[in-house]
């Protein structure tokens, strides 16, 4: 019988930046080791702990639109692999790993009867989410903002989504992906420098540029 | 990769505290990209398990360690001979992507979209694959529908996924909206997950809503539905109706003849929480305003109940339908699950063995003897009255 049961992720409030989770690795080994032997419970807190990761993997590759339900199949994809994990410590990038290859799918599914285009989907998907808090003109500039984003290569954009979208700290990134805080805290510099540099192009185009 | 940061890179660096670790003096540049990105932030939702999680799979290389030399030779014998046949599939000529298994999808009005593109009205040939998303706004209808299962309308406001789409099991999640569906395909085939239950077509027709906060009405207008989460069941045959809750799953299904009063006590019953004094009133106005045709929700409020409720919904129960001869009190207060089925089998909504036998049998994971349950399910079809 496939009955369902919910899992709620737990997020801290709308703070810009939440707080650090548990950064050692110890919980989150336990945890995955729980997990591993058919703990509903640990899973889920596994769910609430690295859901908004997954989150900002999947936003970096795909159209806002279907990263929700994105991030619901990679949690589903991952728990009947998850007792093939040998080592507990990988779980951050294995998880990561799952996300990175669910978008990808999710571009080779699309083809066929979408015939995705990236461009005409900025244009058209990222539309205002209901619970939009600015006005349509700071959402179009949200927008741009974003696909700026998606054009940085991809060791910067991931930990730039997960910094100024999901609001996670410099050593919550590492922890989360399995990255070195150097590494983190290298790719955070360099892509907000390129990120700035394409801001600051569009917002003074070169004489003559104009249609 | 990354390289190695150089000595005036690394000064800069580490004087951006806030970057980081958003510690130390605020960059008024990244605090305003912080706010407008803000709406793209993950929001949470709950992640819906299957009900069993999977085992975890045996050491298979310290098992063939440990095994006697000639089983050794056997299971390597085995395990080549299955790499093979991987081999095989692996490098035969590849289907078509879009030729795999999929819906066919109509715009019935307005632009509905799959995904995030459009159905034009005259489209032809559109198809919903598994894992893609079909979307209706407020002006906007569709139908979905595939050979051998039947056909589902979608209506406006609605958000609905392709799940499976296996010979055996076709499943789908509506998150919000409206669908009519229309069934073909043999009972117990045919499965749609909503927030707070799942829906199993036990061979009919039926209208389900869910709302933006996950609850959901399920109303049956021909043969009979199953409504199901976490081990709670309600059986909602033509002519009922129920509804069903985040967390606390399917309530007391209802005939849509049945007194005002007899359904706003099933409402109240639904809503009270087992000590509240609410439930006992809700529970003595179900059972005063009882038709015999509410037998349907007596017989499922034998199951929401214990102890004194639980006799006294067996007494009024068995004065509006007596219970077949072999059914004892007792034992229906003690929920002898066969005498149960007896008693409902004599109410005429339906054989309860469909059920059963889908309960059992309908695992997460596709049996490897798929097809015969598929058969044992339609033989009991065949039985049923």
């Amino acid at each position: 019988m496939a009955a369902l049961s919910e899992l709620r992720p737990s997020h801290s409030g709308p703070s810009a930046v939440n707080p650090p989770h548990e950064t050692s690795g110890g919980p989150d080994d336990a945890l995955v080791r729980a997990a591993q032997h058919g703990d509903r419970s640990a899973f889920g807190l596994l769910y609430a702990r690295y859901s908004r990761m997954v989150h900002g993997i999947l936003l970096a590759r795909v159209p806002s639109s279907d990263v929700d339900d994105l991030v619901h199949d990679v949690f589903l994809q991952a728990l009947p692999r998850l007792s093939t994990l040998r080592e507990v410590s990988r779980f951050p990038g294995w998880l990561a790993s799952i996300a990175r290859n669910r978008a990808t799918d999710f571009h080779r599914r699309a083809k066929p009867n979408d015939e995705f285009d990236e461009q005409s989907a900025s244009a058209q998907i990222e539309q205002p989410a209901p619970s939009a808090r600015h006005s349509s003109h700071s959402s179009a500039e949200a927008h741009a903002i974003l696909d700026a984003i998606r054009s940085l290569p991809d060791a910067y954009r991931e930990p730039l989504i997960l910094r100024l979208v999901e609001g996670m700290t410099g050593p919550e990134i590492a922890a989360r992906t399995g990255l070195t805080h150097g590494s983190i805290r290298v790719n955070l510099h360099r892509g907000m420098l390129q990120l700035r540099e394409i801001l600051g192009r569009k917002a003074s185009p070169p004489a003559g540029g104009a249609l | 990769m990354t390289t190695k940061p150089t000595d005036p890179e690394k000064e800069k660096m580490m004087s951006e505290n806030y970057l980081w670790d958003a510690s130390g003096t605020p960059d008024s540049e990244i605090q305003r990209l912080e706010s407008l990105l803000s709406d793209f932030r993950y929001a949470g939702r709950p992640l819906v398990l299957p009900a069993e999680m999977p085992a975890p799979p045996r050491k298979l290389l310290g098992h063939l360690l440990h095994m006697p030399s000639l089983s050794r030779l056997a299971a390597a014998a085995a395990i080549l001979l299955a790499l093979g046949i991987t081999l095989f599939f692996f490098l035969r000529p590849k289907q078509a992507p879009d030729s795999g298994p999929a819906w066919d999808v109509a715009n019935l009005q307005g632009a509905p979209q799959i995904g995030t593109k459009a159905i034009a009205a005259n489209q032809t040939a559109v198809k919903l694959h598994v894992g893609q998303t079909i979307v209706t706004n407020g002006d906007s209808r569709a139908s979905i529908s595939q050979a051998d299962l039947g056909e589902i309308r979608i209506e406006p406001n609605s958000r609905l996924r392709l799940l499976q789409t296996d010979p055996n099991r076709k499943r789908i999640q509506l998150d919000v909206g409206t669908i009519h569906a229309a069934i073909w395909a043999p009972p117990g085939t045919f499965v749609v997950d909503t927030p707070s239950a799942v829906a199993t077509d036990l061979g009919c027709a039926y209208t389900l809503q869910v709302a933006p906060d996950g609850s959901g009405t399920l109303r049956t207008t021909l043969g009979w539905v199953g409504f199901h989460l976490n081990g709670r069941d309600s059986f909602i045959p033509a002519g009922a109706m129920c509804s069903t809750r985040p967390e606390l799953g399917p309530g007391i299904p209802y005939f849509e003849d049945a007194t005002p009063a007899f359904r706003e006590a099933i409402a109240q019953f639904d809503s009270s929480s087992q000590d509240s004094p609410t439930r006992s009133a809700a529970l003595a106005g179900i059972l005063s305003e009882a038709r015999a045709h509410d037998a349907l929700s007596l017989w499922h409020l034998l199951y929401r109940t214990t102890g004194p409720e639980r006799a006294q919904v067996y007494a009024r129960f068995a004065a509006l339908v007596p219970p077949p001869a072999s059914v004892t009190r007792s034992g229906i207060l003690n929920l002898d699950q066969s005498m149960l089925d007896l008693w409902w089998n004599s109410l005429g909504l339906g054989e309860i063995s469909v059920w059963r036998f889908w309960e059992q049998s309908a695992s997460p994971q596709p049996s490897p003897n798929s097809q015969q349950l598929l058969q044992k399910k339609q033989s009991l079809l065949k039985q049923a009255p």
